[in-house]
């Protein structure tokens, strides 16, 4: 496994990976939109063959009145390479880059209060904490942790 | 030039007001005063307000009226560059780019240095990557904007893309030293760092590696900074200095494979041990990091490898690591580490029953492993043996495992995976959708279980399941396509050919050539975007990613799969379904055959209605849908539904697998595939000469591939057949290249003996050899059965997909009417294969008409699980 910042040719394989993994889905053209606003953002992991295993795709948020922050738009994993630890560093990398080329203060996200295994990911590994709760977020009613 | 009918004050005022309205989206207001102008009998025909009304119009979705418009305000004022430039948005909006550029010309002819036209061709141009023509844009945008950054930097780009690098970093030199200095913003850091991959192209390592050190402070990216310090200094066999860089990294990014590699060729490391204990050493350093634990694997042999290995999976195993296997997969090209792994296997297996160690020489007091560990070994073993294709042992291991642990996911979805991999999709999918069931909220788990259902050909269960994880209210199918979902749609495609449903198949394959002309299109405005922000290196890089896009595996799955049903309906027309129905009416009495008339016209004029209206509500529904997504244009064109009938159907299918394989021609041509269709297309065509040209291409990549021997020999054949019809310039071309290609023999028949000779101890040769036989000497039926039917071990490749290869052959007819043949076949093939559905009685009547109608090349039984492969050509 090897993990590596994105390149405009790995965002096809992103998106076959997140529509094989997530609900939350998104067409090229904003996947385009991350790699070309903040190429340093997004990373991903790979097989030896090159087979993207999991990535995560991030952004800033700039216009906001609050603190410059990072925002994690998607992280996944695929099953068959899950208890590697792949989406920790992932999110490791993401961040540090967050820091060092666009000053963030902090890094956000949205997660599915259902989801106990990303949970556990973002607030025991990664330290995140939960600012509030934003109802029915997701596209199917479900509640969102904002962190 | 001022328009040839200059408007009063009064409605020059108007006039403006309108052109706002376009920009600010008000276009119902556009509307009302391009309409007071109209009104004023003086202006009725005014030229340039009838084109902007026309324009408005567009954006309301009227297009067919906005064309109207546009094109009689031109009419009535040729020489306007708003009417010109007015026809070139339109044109624009519906995709005419050709068309777009030419009416911009013609704006600028009558106003040549209006920005606006000149920046709106230039994004055309770059689009279109007609670079010399925006090369000329650029400079003259650069002449009357000189203050503006986005001049500069379009310029200097416009002659990197045409790889003038001398000419582009000049201009970004002259640019850079007009900024103030001490600059730190992220944008500037872009800058120098997009100059700097231009220094690196133009060759100059040694000037890159200055202009990185001089710059460095500048540059907030720091990691694109050291990767670049890194493989510069690197090139340069600056090792020491190149190894320091390198070390950092590590450091930065402790998980990434390049950095080690590029340290151990840093510090000179050529001999195995020595790398393996370079790792050692980092795993030590680094006791989190996968690589310098798993990388010594690949260049370790023997004990040392043994005990590596051994280490590595004991640790994964008490863990519970369930990719292990996965993980270790790429080391079985290596027969003895394959034995290695086994063997040590196999020990724990028994010392886990034994006494819960690894090993039963384990230090007696130790603790002992946790019960989930003889799991793990179980679940390694099964995918072990099923990569070994022994399914047998396989489903023993995974069966255990299962009992052992009754609710663990993954090894129903290993159980599926071994009976696909022995030839039995239905039973395979059973197995998926266990697992699929016990655990609904995994969209992984349901993916998987989609493609399997579609592998068994079940293409509405496969969307019912996806549709588990669709937005509600839209079909599930829907909402793949407008997901770009290809994966499904290449599986679906390739499960409704199996089906024999051509026209849906080909719709799926249009649909995903349709993305990919959309993933085109969505660079459109990035030109302007990216030239803002500064991320010039990204932009560059999607350039060329854009270039080559239809390279991508997905495109080349889909294409395959248009082509061969294009071929097989070249071969094999659809029946016209009226024709059928008139043979049946001839046994009709004429009032009998006067009412069944009245009910097909019926029966018609309801059919037309309802597609119709299907039709009306689709617009609708699309544009509605529309103004709920605030980021898609207004204006975008609509395509043509596709209608799986009428695409079955088309007159032209070679013509239509031609559009399928160009692409392929241009970015796939490394692929030998690419060349045989090329062949199968042009051999319908009779174009001797591009069939020799696919022929050539193919003998780059593999002389020796047994398709390939087939279109040779059919090739020949084709030639002695109609030698008399050519050109004598085609002739003298043919005779020339089959000498410098077959010199040695060009009679097909001689040549198949050779063939046949040289590679008697390969099943898939001789298949393909027996057939050639057959074809040209019907006569030789007997003896090339006997050669292709037997399943001796004097083939070193006896296997499920060539043997289904052999069924697919007799099915076809290949060797004429072979239906008891195919009995015993099949029978024997039973014996070797028992779980391989195709050779199983019970089920070859389902499998039946499926597996026959394979045209071209009979998908492998065993494909590629783990999907797809990233480019190889960038």
């Amino acid at each position: 496994m090897n993990i590596r910042c994105a390149r405009p040719e790995d965002l096809m394989n992103m998106q076959h990976c997140n529509l094989l993994c997530l609900p939350e889905n998104y067409q090229m053209k904003y996947y385009f939109y991350h790699g070309l606003s903040w190429p340093q953002l997004s990373y991903v992991a790979e097989d030896e063959k090159g087979n993207i295993v999991g990535y995560v795709l991030a952004k800033m948020e700039e216009d906001t009145e609050e603190m410059k922050h990072g925002h994690i738009t998607s992280l996944a994993v695929k099953r068959s390479h899950r208890r590697l630890g792949l989406a920790q560093k992932l999110m490791n990398q993401a961040s540090e880059a967050m820091v060092e080329c666009f000053d963030a203060k902090y890094v956000s996200l949205h997660v599915r209060k259902s989801n106990r295994a990303a949970l556990n990911l973002y607030k025991n590994s990664l330290k995140f904490e939960t600012v509030e709760i934003e109802p029915k977020y997701y596209a199917d009613g479900e509640d969102a942790y904002s962190m | 030039m001022p328009s040839s009918n200059p408007l009063a004050p009064k409605e020059n005022a108007l006039f403006k007001r309108i052109l706002r309205c376009y920009e600010q989206k008000q276009y119902k207001n556009g509307l009302k005063f391009a309409k007071q102008i109209l009104m004023n009998p003086k202006y009725a025909e005014h030229g340039e307000t009838l084109a902007m009304k026309g324009l408005t119009l567009n954006c309301l979705g009227r297009k067919e009226e906005a064309y109207e418009y546009v094109r009689k305000g031109l009419r009535n004022d040729l020489k306007s560059h708003v009417c010109w430039h007015v026809y070139g948005l339109l044109q624009r909006s519906d995709k005419k780019y050709d068309e777009a550029i030419k009416c911009y010309r013609n704006a600028l002819k009558w106003e040549k240095d209006n920005i606006q036209i000149l920046r709106d061709l230039s994004l055309l141009q770059i689009q279109m990557r007609d670079m010399e023509g925006y090369r000329e844009t650029r400079y003259q945008l650069l002449m009357l904007r000189p203050t503006q950054r986005t001049s500069w930097i379009g310029y200097a780009l416009s002659y990197h893309l045409l790889e003038d690098y001398m000419n582009a970093l000049k201009i970004l030199e002259t640019f850079l030293d007009q900024q103030p200095k001490g600059n730190l913003d992220y944008e500037h850091s872009e800058l120098i760092l997009y100059q700097n991959m231009v220094v690196q192209e133009s060759g100059d390592l040694q000037k890159a590696l200055d202009h990185l050190e001089k710059n460095s402070d500048a540059i907030v990216d720091k990691l694109t900074l050291k990767e670049n310090l890194g493989s510069l200094n690197l090139r340069l066999k600056k090792f020491e200095t190149a190894a320091k860089i390198y070390e950092e990294l590590i450091k930065r990014n402790p998980e990434n494979t390049l950095y080690y590699k590029k340290l151990i060729e840093s510090k000179q490391l050529t001999d195995p041990e020595e790398v393996v204990k370079f790792y050692v050493e980092y795993a030590e350093l680094f006791p989190r990091a996968m690589p310098p634990k798993r990388l010594p694997l690949n260049y370790a042999s023997g004990d040392v490898f043994k005990n590596l290995v051994d280490k590595y999976m004991r640790k994964g195993l008490s863990k519970g690591v369930p990719p292990l296997f996965v993980d270790l997969r790429s080391l079985y090209t290596d027969k003895t580490k394959v034995e290695i792994i086994e063997s040590l296997m196999m020990q724990y297996v028994d010392a886990l029953k034994k006494c819960g160690k690894y090993n039963e020489g384990d230090t007696a007091n130790g603790p002992k492993e946790p019960a989930s560990a003889l799991l793990w070994v179980y679940y390694f073993l099964a995918q072990h043996y099923d990569y070994l294709d022994n399914t047998e042992k396989a489903l023993n291991y995974i069966d255990d495992a299962i009992e052992h642990t009754p609710t663990l996911i993954e090894l129903f979805v290993t159980k599926g995976r071994i009976y696909k991999h022995a030839g039995d999709p239905q039973e395979a999918y059973k197995w998926l959708d266990e697992a699929q069931a016990l655990d609904t909220a995994d969209r992984y788990i349901n993916s998987k279980c989609a493609k399997y259902m579609l592998r068994a050909n079940h293409v509405k269960e496969a969307e019912e399941t996806c549709a588990k994880f669709t937005r509600e209210g839209v079909s599930a199918m829907e909402n793949l396509n407008e997901m770009q979902c290809m994966w499904f749609q290449t599986e679906c495609a390739l499960a409704y050919q199996r089906l024999a449903k051509y026209g849906e198949a080909l719709k799926k394959c249009h649909e995903v050539d349709r993305h990919f002309s959309e993933i085109i299109e969505d660079q459109f405005d990035f030109h302007t975007y990216c030239m803002r922000k500064m991320t010039l290196r990204s932009y560059v890089g999607l350039l060329r990613l854009e270039d080559v896009l239809r390279g991508h595996p997905f495109y080349f799955k889909a294409a395959r799969c248009a082509i061969e049903v294009y071929l097989h309906l070249f071969d094999a027309p659809l029946k016209d379904e009226s024709a059928e129905q008139e043979l049946n009416t001839e046994n009709l009495a004429p009032s009998e055959l006067k009412k069944l008339r009245n009910k097909q016209r019926k029966a018609r004029k309801k059919a037309e209605q309802e597609s119709a209206q299907a039709a009306q509500a689709q617009v609708k529904k699309d544009q509605h849908h529309k103004c709920g997504r605030g980021d898609v244009e207004p204006d975008a064109p609509q395509l043509d539904e596709l209608i799986p009938d009428k695409l079955a159907r088309v007159d032209d299918p070679l013509e239509q697998a031609i559009k399928f394989l160009q692409p392929l021609q241009m970015l796939a041509n490394d692929r030998i595939e690419t060349h045989l269709m090329a062949f199968e297309v042009y051999f319908r065509k009779g174009k001797v000469l591009l069939m020799l040209q696919s022929i050539k291409r193919a003998r780059k990549l593999d002389l020796n591939n047994s398709m390939l021997h087939t279109c040779i020999i059919r090739f020949l054949k084709f030639i002695s057949d109609n030698k008399v019809e050519w050109d004598p310039a085609v002739d003298s071309v043919l005779k020339s290249e089959l000498k410098a290609h077959f010199n040695n023999e060009q009679d097909a028949t001689k040549l198949n003996h050779q063939f046949l000779e040289t590679y008697g101890d390969r099943l898939e040769s001789v298949l393909e050899g027996g057939k050639m036989s057959y074809y040209l000497d019907k006569s030789s039926r007997s003896r090339s059965l006997d050669l292709v039917l037997s399943l001796d071990n004097k083939y070193k490749d006896v296997n499920i997909k060539n043997c289904n290869n052999v069924l697919g052959a007799l099915r076809k007819g290949d060797f004429g009417d072979c239906a008891k043949e195919m009995e015993d076949y099949v029978a024997r093939c039973n014996k070797a294969f028992p779980y391989c559905a195709s050779f199983q009685k019970e089920k070859t009547v389902e499998n039946n008409h499926i597996q026959s109608e394979n045209a071209l090349c009979s998908d492998c039984q065993i494909v590629n699980d783990e999907q797809f492969m990233p480019f190889n050509n960038i």
